[in-house]
């Protein structure tokens, strides 16, 4: 199951920082560089290379919405306003290589304005965790279960700003340089707020 | 409890929350792409930079009021291609006034629908009656080249729906206003 919902996401993970080998790096440097060419067409007011952006970032951007604790029918809204932002406002995109960051930024900013004007908290239901059989013994499986509820329980009261570094970094697996980029915010800012909000989580799980 | 043990648990916790997207989404999603893109680099950036900033409220909105007033006299009162500045100015009525949308937004509203007249388009506009605030409730609607209708909420939200999902907004609208 992980590895079908994976292969649906269309663009191949970034290389995270701890995966430095050469394979990776090669890979990453030809996705910068279809990011670049990407970039270039979008800036030219090209609706092909639109089209392109929603096959490649749709479904990241509707995982992140979802990951970040909307409802499955507003993230499709909220994906949706993603990318009609993002279209009002090409001329913001100069640097071809931080597309994603860009939109991901974009993303986080419709996600933050809607949660500021509806100011209920909507939680994700706790019934989305199905913990797959792993062939472990039965009293394994639900205390793995009771662990991971515990921890999306954490990830749910964490304020919006850890939770979007969570989200960004260990569940959409963009590397620290990539994430802070995606969450305006400098590098060193961007791994303090990881370092609180994992230990927020630890006190919360353990 | 060991980062590496949290680290891998919040990677299970990952895939569990969010299931792939409906098959169709993209395809929504495309249907929208406007027929021009406009290279603009102005309205959403200074925007973010205000919120980001945690202005006061009231100032980002006498900011963002000066700032219209600046373009309109600019543009001798009439708006650039896109609706770009009106855009920006009805997300900052949005965050301005929050969930209770007022009457900066109805007046806002008024304005578009009498742009959207103006060009020609098949718009319709409740906002006199309509329920504002009340996200379910359609404030203006107006159909798009491709067959869809453009619809604006009372919590001044917008979507594009398909015709008999605005027939099931208007009937639901019906109903509500029986039961008052």
């Amino acid at each position: 199951m992980e590895e079908n919902s994976q292969s649906r996401e269309q663009v191949p993970a970034p290389a995270h920082p701890e995966n430095g080998n050469s394979n990776l790096e090669q890979g990453q440097r030809h996705a910068n560089k279809g990011q670049d060419s990407l970039a270039a067409r979008l800036t030219a007011g090209d609706r092909e290379a639109a089209a392109e952006l929603v096959d490649i970032y749709h479904e990241r951007i509707y995982r992140f919405m979802r990951r970040l604790g909307h409802g499955r029918q507003l993230s499709e809204d909220l994906t949706q306003e993603t990318f009609l932002r993002a279209w009002r406002h090409i001329g913001q995109l100069r640097d071809g290589k931080a597309l994603e960051a860009w939109l991901y930024r974009i993303a986080g900013n419709v996600s933050k304005l809607y949660w500021r004007s509806h100011k209920v908290k909507e939680l994700t239901g706790m019934e989305s965790i199905a913990v797959p059989y792993t062939g472990e013994a039965g009293h394994d499986i639900i205390g793995r279960q009771e662990q991971l509820g515990r921890l999306q329980g954490a990830v749910d009261r964490l304020s919006w700003k850890l939770r979007q570094a969570i989200v960004l970094h260990y569940m959409q697996h963009l590397s620290i340089a990539e994430a802070a980029k995606a969450a305006g915010i400098r590098q060193g800012t961007f791994k303090s707020r990881l370092n609180r909000a994992l230990n927020t989580l630890r006190r919360y799980v353990s | 409890m060991e980062e590496e043990k949290l680290k891998e648990l919040l990677s299970e916790v990952a895939e569990q929350m969010a299931e792939p997207a409906r098959p169709g989404l993209a395809e929504d999603i495309k249907h929208q792409i406007p027929s021009r893109l406009v290279s603009h680099a102005g309205g959403m950036g200074s925007l973010n930079i205000i919120i980001d900033l945690r202005v006061n409220r009231l100032v980002a909105a006498a900011i963002i009021m000066v700032a219209m007033i600046l373009f309109a006299d600019l543009f001798g009162r009439q708006h650039p291609p896109g609706d770009n500045i009106f855009q920006d100015g009805m997300m900052l009525v949005e965050y301005v006034l929050g969930s209770n949308v007022g009457r900066g937004g109805l007046s806002a509203l008024r304005s578009r629908y009498e742009r959207l007249m103006e060009r020609g388009e098949e718009v319709v506009y409740y906002g006199d009656k309509a329920d504002l605030g009340n996200g379910m409730a359609v404030l203006l609607h107006w159909k798009t080249s491709d067959g869809k209708y453009r619809v604006v909420f009372g919590d001044l939200s917008e979507r594009t729906v398909s015709p008999e999902t605005l027939i099931r907004l208007q009937a639901h609208m019906l109903q509500e206003k029986k039961a008052k």
